[in-house]
C-alpha cells in the first residue's frame, strides 16, 4: 500500500461479497453524527443498482495527503494525526471552502459535504478511521459480510484483497 | 427543504410528540393538474404507527366506493416506515396500497418492496408519496429534496425496467434512485409490476398497470437530507441481535447445483447473496451471476427469490419441514439466514428436534425438467417487462405444462410460431411478448391475467379439467387429482395451501393460509406465511377445525403483516417467535416513542379495521363472498388426499369471526369493534351505508349449501374415483 497510510479497504468477492446494505455508511453518520444521510458518510457504497457488484469507496489515507495541502485553515481546519500521519478533519473550524474536495485525486471525491439549511453552514467530512474510538472504524464493526477491512491486514489474493489472517488460515 | 439537523425534526412545530424516525411529510401529486401540495405525518402518528396503517387510514378518508384501478380518480399512495433509513435492519423496505386490478374482483390492496429508493425519499424529506390524477401524456416524477416536477417521459416510454433506470441515472446522476414500470404496465397488462434496483417490485395487485393508467412511467428521486432515530444503542443493539448475525464472511460461489436441500439439480452458475435494502443485516437475496438474458447477446445478473427456484426445474413441488411453519424456540431460524445460507447449527438436544425437522415430501408433478438456462430466459423476461413472475411461472407455466399433457392445447391456437412448452424459450419469449404488447386475441387475452384469461378462454374446460401427473410421495406415489389451473382467492394463483405450487403442508397449516388468503384481497402469503410454534401442533393436528390455538396463531400472523409493513421490517426476519418484542424495540429505536407490543398490536388490529371496513364499503365484501373465492382451492385433494369438511370449515370460520369482532353471517365488524380500535368515525360511516352489523338474538349457523366446484364433479367422472 505503497503511498498510502493504513486505510479502508473492500475485499475480493472470492473472500466477501458486499451485500449493498450500506451499513458501513449508515453506521459512519451515525457514530459520527446521529444520523443518516448521503452528505455526512464518511464511506460512500458505489451501488450497482441492476448489476448488484457494488464498490465501497472510502478515503485512501494518500501520505501525500494533498487535501491538507489544500486547505486554506490547514492545521486548524484539516489537521494531520501524529500518530498515524493520516489528515482529519476538525469541523468546528471548517469553513465549508471544498477545497479540500477539489483536491482529492480520486473520483469520486472521498471527501464529502455535510450540508445545513444555509450553504455558509457546510462542512466537509472525511474518513479518519474513528479516530478516538479504541473500537476502531465503525463500518468495518457493522459490516455483515466482513467485506472491508483495514490495509494493513490486507493482502493480495484471489480476485483482489484478502484479509491476511484468511489467507495465512488457508495456508495453515 | 429536507431535514439537516435532529432539531430540523424534534423541534418541527406540529411534531407535538417531538418523534425521530420520520421526515414530517408526505408529498400529494396530482398528475392531472401538475399540483404539488404536502400532508402533515405527525397527525397519523403515533397512533397509526407508519407505512401501510397510515395508507389504509388514508386510502379509507380518500378511495371511495365505484373507483376502478384504472380510474383517474384511482390513487397509489406509497409510504415509508420510521425505521427506513435508520440503519434498522430491514426498515428499509416500504409499502404501497390501491385499487389493485390483477386480483378478481378489482380491489383495494396492497404491496411491500425492498431497494434503495425509499431511504432516498427520506433523504429527500417525505415519509410518503400520494400519488393521483392521470397525466396528461407520459410522465415522470423528479424528486430532488423540495424540488418536485413531473417530467415528459416519451424518451423513456416503451423501455424496459433496467433501461429505464439507467436512462434517468443517465440524465440525472448514478445517486438518483427510480422506481419504474416497463411496457407490461404501460399497455395496462393486468399482472404489471412496478420495480426498483435489480428485481425489486411491487409484483403484486398490478400495481405497474395502475401507474400506466395514470401514464406515469417512473419516479426518479435524490435526497441530501437526513434521517434521524432516536436511540442509537438501541439501533446497535437490535443490529446486534436480530436473528443472531454470524458476520461471517459471504463469497461469490461457484456451484453446480440449484434447487432447495432435498430437490437440487444440476447447474452450473456463479452465485452471492445480497440484501434487498439499506440497513439490513442480513444477506437473503440469492444472486445468479452472468445469467444469459432473453433480450440480446448480453449477460445480466439476476436476484432470485422462492418462486424463481421452480422456473429452472419443476418435477416435483418444494419439500416442506414441519418447523418451517411450527418452529420450536431452541430451533427457530428465520427465513433470512436460511436463504442467505447462514444459518446456525441445530440445536439436537431439543425434546421435539426430531418432530419439528421433519420434512414433508413434495408432491411429484411432471411439469418441465432442469433447464437453468429456459429458467433464466423467463426470469428475465419477467425482470425486463415488468409482469409478476409469480403468476407466469406458479401459475401460467404449470398451466401450459398440465394442459399441454392433458391435450387440451390441441385445439388452443396460442398464437406463436413455436411449439407451446415451458421449457421451449422461444415459445416463452414470443407468447409472453406478445402479451405484455397486447398483440393479437391470445396476447390481449393473457395480458388480462390468468384468472381472466382462463374464463375468456372457457373456464370449465381450461380451468377445471383434471391434471393426472401429480403424486403424492406421502402416500408413497398415488396419483392425487389436481386442476390444470392452480388458481386460489381472487383470482390469485395458490401459494402454501395444501395443493399446487408450495403444497405439500399439512391441514392446519393450509386451513390457516385459507383463512389468511380468503380475509385479504390478494395472495397474501408473501408477507403473511402462516407462523405457529411447536408447542401448539399436536393441539391444532387434533381438531384443526377448532383449534385455538391455529386461530390464535392465524391472527397473530395477519396482524404482524400489518405491523412489519408499518414499522417497517421484513417478512423474512419478522416475528421472530423466541422475541415478541423486536418490532415494538424497532419502533422505540427509531421514534423514541415507547410503543408496547400490546400497542403495536392494537394498531395492527385498527390497521386490518380499515381495510376490511374498505373492502365492504368500496367492494361489497362479506362473508359468503370470501367464502366462495377461496372454496374451491379446498376441493382439490391435498397430499394426502384430503379435501376441506364445508360444515366444520364453516364452523373454523365462525371461530375467526368472532377472535376478530365481526358477524357471523355477514363478515361484518360490530360497531363495538371499531370503537375498541378508536374508529368511532368508521362506525357511524358504516351505520350510515347499512353496512354495520346488528348482533342476532340467536347464534347464526345457516351454511347453506357449498359453492359448485365443476372440478369435484369432474373427479366424480374418473374410474378411479374414491369419493
Amino acid at each position: 500500500m505503497e503511498g498510502y497510510a493504513n486505510h479502508i479497504v473492500q475485499y475480493s468477492p472470492e473472500y466477501s461479497l458486499c451485500a449493498g446494505c450500506e451499513a458501513c455508511s449508515m453506521i459512519c453518520g451515525l457514530k459520527h453524527e446521529g444520523f443518516t444521510s448521503p452528505g455526512n458518510a464518511r464511506i460512500k457504497v458505489n451501488l450497482g443498482t441492476r448489476s448488484m457488484i457494488h464498490e465501497v469507496l472510502a478515503c485512501q489515507q494518500c501520505l501525500d495527503h494533498p487535501c491538507y495541502e489544500a486547505c486554506p485553515k490547514k492545521d486548524e481546519a484539516m489537521r494531520l494525526d501524529p500518530e498515524t500521519g493520516i489528515a482529519y478533519i476538525d469541523e468546528e473550524n471548517c469553513i465549508g471552502c471544498g477545497l479540500c474536495i477539489r483536491a482529492c485525486r480520486f473520483d469520486p471525491p472521498r471527501i464529502s459535504m455535510r450540508r445545513n439549511r444555509e450553504r455558509k453552514l457546510w462542512r466537509a467530512v472525511k474518513c479518519d478511521l474513528c479516530r478516538g474510538n479504541p473500537e476502531g472504524p465503525q463500518c468495518i464493526r457493522a459490516c455483515q459480510v466482513v467485506c472491508i477491512g483495514l490495509s494493513d491486514d490486507a493482502v493480495e489474493g484471489e480476485g483482489g484483497l484478502w484479509p491476511a489472517s484468511a489467507v495465512d488460515g488457508a495456508q495453515g | 427543504m429536507p431535514n439537516y439537523t435532529i432539531s430540523d425534526i424534534v423541534d418541527n412545530p406540529s411534531n407535538q410528540q417531538r418523534l425521530c424516525g420520520f421526515e414530517g411529510k408526505i408529498a400529494r401529486i396530482d398528475l392531472t393538474t401538475g399540483e404539488i401540495s404536502m400532508v402533515d405525518t405527525y397527525k397519523y402518528v403515533p397512533k397509526y404507527v407508519g407505512g401501510r396503517m397510515i395508507i389504509n387510514r388514508i386510502a379509507y378518508d380518500e378511495l371511495p366506493a365505484g373507483v376502478g384501478p384504472f380510474d383517474e380518480a384511482n390513487k397509489f399512495i406509497y409510504m415509508t416506515g420510521p425505521t427506513t433509513g435508520t440503519g434498522i435492519p430491514a426498515g428499509g423496505r416500504s409499502a404501497a396500497c390501491s385499487i389493485g386490478c390483477s386480483n378478481s374482483p378489482e380491489q383495494y390492496t396492497w404491496g411491500n418492496i425492498g431497494g434503495w429508493f425509499a431511504t432516498e425519499l427520506k433523504y429527500a424529506g417525505y415519509d410518503g408519496l400520494i400519488i393521483e390524477g392521470k397525466a396528461p401524456k407520459p410522465s415522470f416524477i423528479k424528486i430532488e429534496d423540495d424540488e418536485i416536477t413531473i417530467e415528459d417521459a416519451s424518451e423513456l416510454w416503451g423501455e424496459r425496467v433496467h433501461r429505464s433506470q439507467s436512462l434517468l441515472e443517465e440524465r440525472y446522476g448514478h445517486d438518483f434512485k427510480s422506481m419504474v414500470i416497463g411496457p407490461a404496465g404501460e399497455n395496462l397488462v393486468r399482472l404489471a409490476s412496478i420495480t426498483t434496483g435489480n428485481d425489486c417490485v411491487f409484483a403484486k395487485g398490478g400495481f405497474g398497470a395502475v401507474w400506466g393508467s395514470k401514464n406515469l412511467k417512473a419516479i426518479t428521486v435524490r435526497g441530501s437530507g437526513i434521517v434521524a432515530p432516536a436511540d442509537i444503542s438501541k439501533l446497535e443493539h437490535l443490529r446486534a441481535t436480530m436473528n443472531e448475525p454470524s458476520m461471517r464472511p459471504s463469497p461469490i460461489l461457484h456451484l453446480d447445483a440449484i434447487g432447495v436441500p432435498g430437490i437440487e439439480f444440476e447447474a452450473h452458475y456463479d452465485r452471492g447473496n445480497v440484501s434487498c435494502s439499506p440497513g439490513c443485516n442480513q444477506h437473503c437475496n440469492a444472486l445468479l451471476i452472468d445469467g444469459v438474458s432473453a433480450f440480446g447477446p448480453e449477460r445480466q445478473n439476476h436476484i432470485e427469490k422462492c418462486v424463481s427456484i421452480c422456473a429452472f426445474d419443476y418435477r416435483s413441488d418444494l419439500p416442506s419441514p414441519i418447523g418451517q411453519f411450527w418452529p420450536t424456540l431452541r430451533n427457530y431460524c428465520a427465513p433470512c439466514k436460511l436463504l442467505g445460507r447462514d444459518f446456525p447449527a441445530p440445536d439436537f438436544d431439543d425434546p421435539d428436534f426430531e418432530g419439528q425437522a421433519r420434512v414433508i415430501k413434495p408432491d411429484i408433478y411432471g411439469f418441465w425438467a432442469t433447464d437453468y438456462e429456459g429458467g433464466t430466459i423467463v426470469n428475465d423476461l419477467c425482470n425486463e417487462y415488468g409482469i409478476d413472475k409469480w403468476e407466469i411461472i406458479v401459475w401460467f407455466c404449470t398451466w401450459l405444462s398440465a394442459c399441454k399433457k392433458v391435450g387440451l392445447l390441441d385445439e388452443l391456437d396460442l398464437g406463436c410460431s413455436s411449439e407451446p412448452d415451458p421449457m421451449n424459450q422461444e415459445f416463452m419469449k414470443e407468447f409472453i411478448t406478445n402479451m405484455v404488447y397486447r398483440k393479437g386475441r391470445i396476447g390481449n387475452i393473457f395480458a388480462e391475467g390468468m384468472a381472466r384469461a382462463i374464463r375468456e378462454l372457457g373456464y370449465d374446460k381450461y380451468g377445471e379439467s383434471i391434471y393426472r401427473g401429480r403424486f403424492s410421495q406421502e402416500l408413497d406415489g398415488k396419483r392425487l387429482d389436481i386442476p390444470v389451473s392452480f388458481e386460489a382467492a381472487w383470482g390469485q394463483s395458490v401459494h402454501w395451501q395444501g395443493r399446487g405450487y408450495e403444497g405439500s403442508v399439512e391441514k392446519p397449516t393450509w386451513l390457516a393460509s385459507c383463512i389468511i388468503n380468503m380475509t385479504n384481497s390478494r395472495d397474501a402469503q408473501t408477507v403473511e406465511h402462516f407462523h405457529g410454534i411447536y408447542d401448539d401442533y399436536a393441539a391444532a393436528l387434533a381438531d384443526p377445525y377448532h383449534s385455538p390455538e391455529l386461530l390464535g396463531h392465524i391472527i397473530h400472523t395477519q396482524n404482524y403483516a400489518e405491523i412489519k409493513d408499518s414499522v417497517m421490517s421484513c417478512e423474512w426476519q419478522s416475528p421472530d417467535p423466541r422475541w415478541p418484542e423486536m418490532e415494538s424495540l424497532m419502533y422505540q429505536a427509531a421514534t423514541g416513542y415507547d410503543i408496547t407490543p400490546e400497542e403495536l398490536d392494537e394498531a395492527a388490529f385498527r390497521s386490518k379495521l380499515l381495510f376490511r371496513a374498505i373492502l365492504i364499503r368500496n367492494h361489497g365484501r362479506c362473508r359468503r363472498q370470501e367464502i366462495e373465492s377461496i372454496w374451491r382451492c379446498m376441493c382439490i385433494p391435498d397430499s394426502w388426499g384430503e379435501v376441506a369438511d364445508w360444515r366444520l370449515f364453516n364452523e373454523m370460520v365462525d371461530l375467526y369471526y368472532e377472535r376478530r369482532g365481526w358477524d357471523l353471517e355477514t363478515g361484518w365488524p360490530y360497531r363495538e369493534t371499531y370503537e375498541r380500535y378508536g374508529l368511532e368515525d368508521v362506525a357511524d360511516d358504516m351505520e350510515r351505508l347499512g353496512l354495520l352489523p346488528e348482533r342476532p338474538a340467536e347464534r347464526w349457523s345457516d351454511y347453506g349449501e357449498p359453492p359448485f366446484v365443476q372440478f369435484v364433479e369432474n373427479r366424480k367422472l374418473e374410474p378411479d374415483y374414491e369419493g
